[in-house]
């Protein structure tokens, strides 16, 4: 600890390279601890939902299959209950895009039946029930735009265009447990599917069922089992479980984890480069410095020690600063303009400690290894070459 | 200046049969030969000789930062080619003290701080390293700086810096590598006033390579250097 002012002060001697390199650690950390917070919270959701199917028109998502089909499914050996679920695309105000969130029809009854996740007292989802109008909004959507249990509000579909806005009122707000069911989204608003097809003339159709199923191992047969039934109708039904439906419903497809790890690796692998040369400077424009420092009688490993310092701590300084930025842009993301629509989207995104831990232990790993080649050269190097003046 | 006439039993320090070459692009180049040199205890002699004669060389070896091709240096009793590269470090860090030309303070720290820093090697407390600090740049007349930055102080005050921090430890040798070379005039004169205050006030062993005639003259004897052989050894 008697070193710590020394080191602190050569850092301080460059104040600019020294805040410019933190800098660059910092917004490699930021980078990783959203990104690993992103992959958390899309894992946390696709492991939801084992015990629950999707079947959808199988030409696309965006056509829909009739509503007759949900007794039929109802009746296929394994499945417990369905529930009719489409995709509103409500807007407050169809001319400014940010005021998009999601928002679901949804067979109230049987949905919240098999989405426990959702949470919500035996009163709130009474009065939810009992109204037609009435919705429910996560958390996180309630805090966004200042909504509380009561509140009326309209929205307009950019799907379903009937011409006037729909008109309803907040029945409650419900609640999660991210420990239980970790990711779960907490800024969706969920409205009765059957206004939205009493207010389209019937004509809504179904773009998804939910299908809750007994038991997760007869997935494959069920899902085959369902789309036999409508193999030789006009809408053929796909049926896949509810994490393969997520995975092709996110942004990239494909091994979206995969892609993100490695923008992260390459991100600190030019990080490293970077704070290697730089720190490979500041050490060769002290060489006469360390040449006195051992005339003085400082061990080439106290001399090696030092310099390893330096590097620690501006890695550790720099991954604070990253993991600081990181854990408030997580939180101000979902406001900003288009990006936030898509955060919004996701389920509640917070820097888990153990990814915010990894990101100081990264941050750490940087700058020990960007210090070590040019410790060990110096390290090294003899006393008369290090003297001697250029 | 009257020779010193110095008994002592065992010199202060004792170089025999001392080569010194160095590997340049596969080639040998030798920069000392056969060199012997037995300087008492107390002594203050002057290292002269052209550009390229090995001064420097024969300079760092007796400081131990450097170590000869062949032969022996042995300092106050200790076999310097016997030791390890820690315990040489370990040995300077008590026995030496190093003055350069161009002063080398390290331009982060305060004069205090500079002069401290051998202190941080021993397990002194930070009072007690602060203490011994102020007491070394009171005793080259320059404590009213302590709290100055090197950017801050002349070239004669920096050399007073550089020279409390060679004396901190109280080494019994100080060798000192063009110390006024840098300097003006009535800077080196101060400066060399201070080298010969602390060689007769503290009895200090010095060894001082020098071009300057005038600073030679200071020193107790004077040995010549040419080539790397010692004139009139």
């Amino acid at each position: 600890m008697k070193w710590t002012p020394f080191v602190l002060k050569h850092l301080r001697q460059n104040w600019i390279r020294t805040a410019s390199t933190a800098a660059g650690i910092a917004v490699c950390i930021f980078l990783f601890c959203t990104l690993q917070t992103f992959v958390a919270s899309l894992h946390g959701s696709l492991n939801q939902g084992a015990a629950r199917l999707i079947t959808r028109n199988s030409v696309s998502r965006f056509y829909s299959v009739p509503n007759a089909y949900e007794d039929r499914i109802a009746a296929v050996p394994g499945v417990k209950r369905v529930a009719a679920a489409n995709y509103f695309g409500g807007m407050r105000d169809v001319n400014k895009p940010d005021s998009e969130f999601a928002n679901f029809a949804i067979e109230a009854e049987n949905f919240l039946a098999m989405y426990p996740e959702y949470m919500l007292t035996e009163a709130e989802k009474k009065a939810f029930l009992g109204n037609q109008r009435g919705c429910i909004v996560g958390r996180a959507l309630a805090q966004q735009f200042n909504w509380k249990t009561g509140d009326a509000l309209q929205l307009t579909s950019n799907i379903y265009r009937t011409g006037k806005p729909f008109e309803f009122v907040i029945s409650a707000i419900y609640q999660t447990d991210q420990t239980r069911y970790p990711g779960t989204n907490e800024s969706t608003l969920f409205l009765h599917y059957k206004y939205l097809d009493e207010m389209t003339g019937r004509k809504a159709g179904v773009r998804t069922y939910r299908v809750e199923i007994a038991s997760p191992k007869e997935a494959g047969v069920i899902s085959h089992a369902i789309d036999d039934l409508f193999e030789n109708s006009d809408a053929q039904t796909h049926t896949e479980t509810e994490a393969q439906y997520r995975t092709a419903t996110g942004m990239l497809g494909g091994n979206l984890a995969l892609l993100l790890n490695g923008i992260g690796l390459a991100v600190m692998f030019t990080l490293l480069l970077v704070t290697a040369n730089t720190m490979s400077m500041a050490v060769r424009e002290r060489r006469t410095e360390i040449g006195v420092l051992k005339t003085l009688g400082f061990s080439g490993q106290l001399v090696l020690g030092l310099i390893l310092a330096e590097g620690v701590l501006l890695g550790v300084s720099g991954a604070a600063v990253g993991l600081l930025l990181g854990r408030f842009l997580v939180d101000v993301l979902p406001v900003v303009p288009v990006i936030g629509d898509l955060v919004r989207r996701f389920p509640k995104m917070n820097v888990p400690p153990t990814i915010a831990g990894a990101g100081i232990l990264i941050g750490m790993s940087l700058g020990l290894l960007a210090g070590l080649l040019p410790s060990v050269s110096a390290y090294r190097a003899k006393v008369t070459e290090l003297l001697r003046q250029t | 200046m009257p020779e010193l006439n110095v008994e002592a039993a065992q010199p202060a320090i004792k170089l025999e049969g001392i080569c010194k070459t160095y590997q340049r692009d596969g080639q040998s180049i030798p920069v000392l030969e056969s060199i012997g040199l037995s300087i008492p205890q107390g002594q203050f002699i002057a290292l002269m000789g052209p550009s390229g004669s090995g001064k420097t060389t024969l300079l760092n070896l007796i400081a131990g930062i450097d170590r000869p091709t062949s032969g022996s240096v042995v300092v106050n009793g200790v076999d310097l080619t016997a030791l390890s590269e820690g315990a040489l470090a370990k040995w300077r860090s008590r026995s030496v003290g190093f003055i350069f030309q161009f002063y080398n303070l390290i331009p982060v720290l305060t004069a205090v701080g500079n002069v401290e820093l051998p202190l941080m090697l021993t397990s002194l407390s930070k009072k007690q390293r602060r203490e011994r600090a102020l007491f070394a740049l009171r005793t080259v007349g320059i404590a009213d700086r302590a709290e100055h930055y090197p950017r801050q102080l002349s070239g004669g005050q920096e050399q007073r810096v550089a020279i409390a921090r060679a004396i901190v430890t109280d080494p019994q040798i100080l060798v000192a590598d063009e110390p006024t070379g840098d300097l003006d005039a009535k800077s080196a004169d101060e400066v060399l006033d201070l080298l010969q205050a602390l060689n007769n006030q503290f009895v200090k062993t010095i060894v001082m390579v020098t071009h300057d005639p005038r600073a030679a003259s200071r020193a107790h004897s004077q040995k010549h250097l040419e080539k790397g052989v010692l004139l009139g050894a």
